[in-house]
C-alpha cells in the first residue's frame, strides 16, 4: 500500500514545520510553501488534579 | 572589565534561536564576550572554562536561560542588558507562524509533509495528529521512546504513509531537503538510509559524480534495530521499487541487527526488481544467490557505495567519478609523506573531531582496519571507550554530535564552539600528529564553517609550532558548490590555512592513518582499496 507515498513523489511539497524554526527557514530558502507552528510545552498539571481528571474523563 | 550573569526563567527558545542571540550580543558596543545558553551542566561547565560564570549563573536550572556577558566596564551594563532583553522578547517570527497545527492546516489545507522537531517525549501526540490527517512526517526529534517509535511507524504503515525518523537528520523528497540536506541534483538513484550524514555524503558524491537523487528517505537510526525490525526501511524500499523515476536503490546504515538484515535482504532478493547497492558500514558480506548477482552490489564505505550506484547507472559515470574521488595509491602516499616528514618522533596520534555520526562510525571502522586501538566516546568495542569524552587518549575519534556535547546546545554542525576549543586543546598535546575534521555543508548547517574554523586552526598550528612541532590538519568537506555555503569556497578557505582536504571521508581517514603511522605496508594499502573502495 504505497499509493499515498507515490502520490507524494509526484506532488509539489507543501510543508508544515513544527518546532525548530531553522527548518522553516531552510524550507523557505528552497522556495517551498511552508507554514510554521510554534511548539509550546504542555502545562504540567499537579499530579493530584491529573489523577482526578483521569478518573472522571 | 566586568562580568555579568543574569538568569531568566519561563522563556521558551530553541537552542538555535539562543545561539543567534548570543552572536548578536557579541556585536554590541562595550561587549568583549558573551554567551546566552540554557542552564544545563554542560553549558555551565563551558561558561566556567571561558571565565564567564558567576554564582548567579551557577544556580540556574536546565530550563533557565543564563545571560553571561563580559563588558568593558560598568558603564555599559544597563544598555547591554536592556538590548538583550529586547532581543529575547522580540524573536523574529517566521512570516506564517501559528500556535496550533489546526490553525496552520486551516491555512495550508493541502500540506503533504510535516517536519517535526518537538522534544521527543512529546512527539507521539503531534505525529499521531498529523498521520491521522494523511500527512507524511519527517521526525527530527531524538529521545522518542522506542515503544512510541514502533507504535507510530505501525500506524504510518497502516495508513500507507512515510514516517521518516525519529532521529532522522535528513531526507530529500522531490528535490526538497528536509532537516540537514545538501542541494543535490535530481536523478535516477533512490536512497533509504538509517544514517544521517551517511545519506548526506552519499547524495553529495552522487551529485559530484554527475548523476542525481530521485528520493532519499531517512528512516531514523533505530529502524534497523531488532525492536523496530526495519518497519520503515521496508515501506520506503517498497515505494522506491514502484517509483518510476528510481532505477537504482541504495540502502545505507551501520550493520543492522542480524535478523533484520536477513528480512531486508530477503525482500531485496525475492521481491526487488531494481538494482541495489547496500552499504552496511563495517558490516560483513551476506550471501546473494547467483540469480541476483550483478543486481545486488555490496559495499562497506560511503565512498564505494556512491561509486557503485553510479556504475549501475552508467559505466562512464563510474569511471569519471572514480578518477575524481579515488586518489591513486601513489598520490595518497605522496600527500602523506610530504606531511609526515615534517613530524617529530613524539607525534604519532590521530585526533578525529567529527560533527557527523556516520562519519565518526566510518572513521572508526576504517582506522580499526588501518591502525587499530582507536578510542572514542562511541567506540566499536567497549574497551576503547574514552574515560572522559572531553579528553582524547592515544588515537581518538570523537563524535561531537553525541548527547554529552549537545545537551541544551545546538548541534556542532550549527554551533562549532565546542570543536573550536577542542582543536586548541588537542594542539597542546605533544604526541598529536593529525587533527581530522569533517565539514558538513547544506541547508540547516552553519553558514560558513570554514571561516569559523580557520582562525582556530591557525592558532592550533601556532601552538604546535611554538613547541617545535608541526601539526597536520586533514579535512573532508561534505558538500557541493550549490550548497548555501559553496563547497569550493569552503575548500579554498581551509586550504588557505594549510588544511589538507580530501574528496571523501574514507580518503581523509586513509591519509591521516598513513601520516600518523609514517607509511603503510603495501599489502595493507592494497587490501584497503580492494575491500573498502570497491564492490563485493
Amino acid at each position: 500500500m504505497t499509493e499515498k507515498i507515490l502520490k507524494l513523489f509526484k506532488s509539489e511539497i507543501k510543508a508544515i514545520n513544527i518546532g525548530i524554526d531553522l527548518f522553516y527557514k531552510s524550507l523557505k530558502q528552497q522556495g517551498v510553501r511552508v507554514v510554521h507552528v510554534i511548539w509550546r510545552r504542555p502545562p504540567e498539571l499537579e499530579k493530584e488534579i491529573e489523577e482526578i481528571l483521569k478518573s472522571i474523563l | 572589565m566586568k562580568i555579568i550573569n543574569v538568569v531568566k526563567r519561563n522563556i521558551f527558545l530553541d537552542s538555535i534561536q539562543i545561539l543567534h542571540i548570543s552572536e548578536e550580543v557579541k556585536k554590541l558596543p562595550g561587549v568583549i564576550d558573551a554567551a546566552i545558553v540554557m542552564g544545563t551542566d554542560l553549558n555551565k561547565e563551558l561558561l566556567e572554562k571561558e571565565g564567564l560564570l558567576l554564582d548567579e549563573g551557577r544556580k540556574a536550572h536546565p530550563n533557565d536561560i543564563i545571560i553571561a556577558v563580559k563588558i568593558v566596564d560598568e558603564s555599559y551594563k544597563d544598555k547591554v542588558l536592556s538590548e538583550i532583553e529586547k532581543m529575547l522578547s522580540v524573536i523574529p517570527k517566521a512570516e506564517e507562524t501559528y500556535y496550533s497545527i489546526d490553525d496552520a492546516l486551516a491555512v495550508l489545507r493541502d500540506a503533504n509533509i510535516a517536519v517535526v522537531s518537538v522534544p521527543g517525549q512529546y512527539a507521539r501526540d503531534t505525529v499521531i495528529k498529523l498521520l491521522e490527517k494523511d500527512i507524511h512526517v519527517f521526525l527530527f526529534s531524538d529521545h522518542v521512546p522506542l515503544e512510541h517509535e514502533i507504535e507510530l511507524k505501525k500506524m504510518a504503515i497502516e495508513k500507507g504513509l512515510l514516517l521518516m525518523g525519529p532521529e532522522a537528520g535528513t531526507s530529500i523528497i522531490n528535490g526538497v531537503g528536509l532537516g540537514f540536506a545538501n542541494a543535490v541534483n535530481r536523478g535516477p538513484i533512490g536512497v533509504v538510509a538509517a544514517a544521517g550524514t551517511g545519506l548526506q555524503e552519499f547524495t553529495v558524491l552522487v551529485t559530484l559524480g554527475e548523476s542525481g537523487i530521485s528520493q532519499a528517505i531517512g528512516v531514523g537510526s533505530r529502524d534497523l534495530s531488532e525492536a523496530v525490525n526495519g518497519l520503515m526501511t521496508l515501506q520506503a524500499l517498497t515505494a522506491l521499487e514502484e517509483d518510476s523515476e528510481t532505477q537504482v536503490i541504495a540502502l545505507i546504515s551501520k550493520p543492522p541487527a542480524l535478523s533484520v538484515q536477513k528480512r531486508i535482504i530477503k525482500y531485496i532478493i525475492e521481491k526487488g526488481r531494481k538494482k541495489y547497492v547496500t552499504c552496511f558500514i563495517g558490516g560483513k558480506e551476506f550471501d546473494v544467490p547467483n540469480s541476483s548477482k550483478g543486481r545486488i552490489i555490496q559495499t562497506f564505505t560511503l565512498h564505494a557505495a556512491a561509486l557503485e550506484a553510479l556504475r549501475l547507472v552508467s559505466k562512464d559515470l563510474y569511471e569519471r567519478a572514480y578518477e575524481r574521488f579515488t586518489l591513486s595509491k601513489e598520490e595518497i602516499l605522496r600527500i602523506a609523506e610530504k606531511e609526515f616528514n615534517r613530524l617529530d618522533s613524539r607525534q604519532k596520534y590521530i585526533r578525529g573531531l567529527y560533527t557527523g555520526g556516520t562519519f565518526t562510525y566510518e572513521a572508526l571502522v576504517l582506522l580499526d582496519f588501518l591502525i587499530g586501538n582507536v578510542y572514542s566516546n562511541t567506540p566499536l568495542k567497549k574497551e576503547f571507550a574514552l574515560r572522559n569524552p572531553w579528553r582524547s587518549f592515544k588515537h581518538t575519534i570523537v563524535d561531537l554530535g553525541a548527547e554529552e556535547f549537545t545537551a541544551g546546545r545546538a548541534h556542532p554542525m550549527i554551533d562549532p564552539t565546542i570543536r573550536l576549543q577542542r582543536i586548541l586543546d588537542e594542539a597542546k598535546d605533544p604526541e598529536i600528529a593529525v587533527i581530522l575534521l569533517d565539514f558538513v555543508l547544506g541547508y540547516g548547517a552553519h553558514h560558513n564553517p570554514a571561516t569559523a574554523h580557520v582562525e582556530y586552526i591557525k592558532r592550533a598550528k601556532k601552538i604546535a609550532e611554538e613547541d617545535g612541532r608541526y601539526l597536520v590538519v586533514v579535512a573532508h568537506i561534505c558538500g557541493i558548490d550549490k550548497d548555501p555555503q559553496n563547497a569550493a569556497k569552503q575548500e579554498e578557505i581551509l586550504k588557505g590555512a594549510g588544511v589538507i582536504t580530501l574528496p571523501t571521508n574514507a580518503m581523509a581517514v586513509l591519509v591521516s592513518a598513513i601520516i600518523a603511522n609514517r607509511g603503510i605496508a603495501n599489502n595493507k594499502l592494497d587490501a584497503f582499496y580492494e575491500y573498502y573502495l570497491a564492490r563485493h
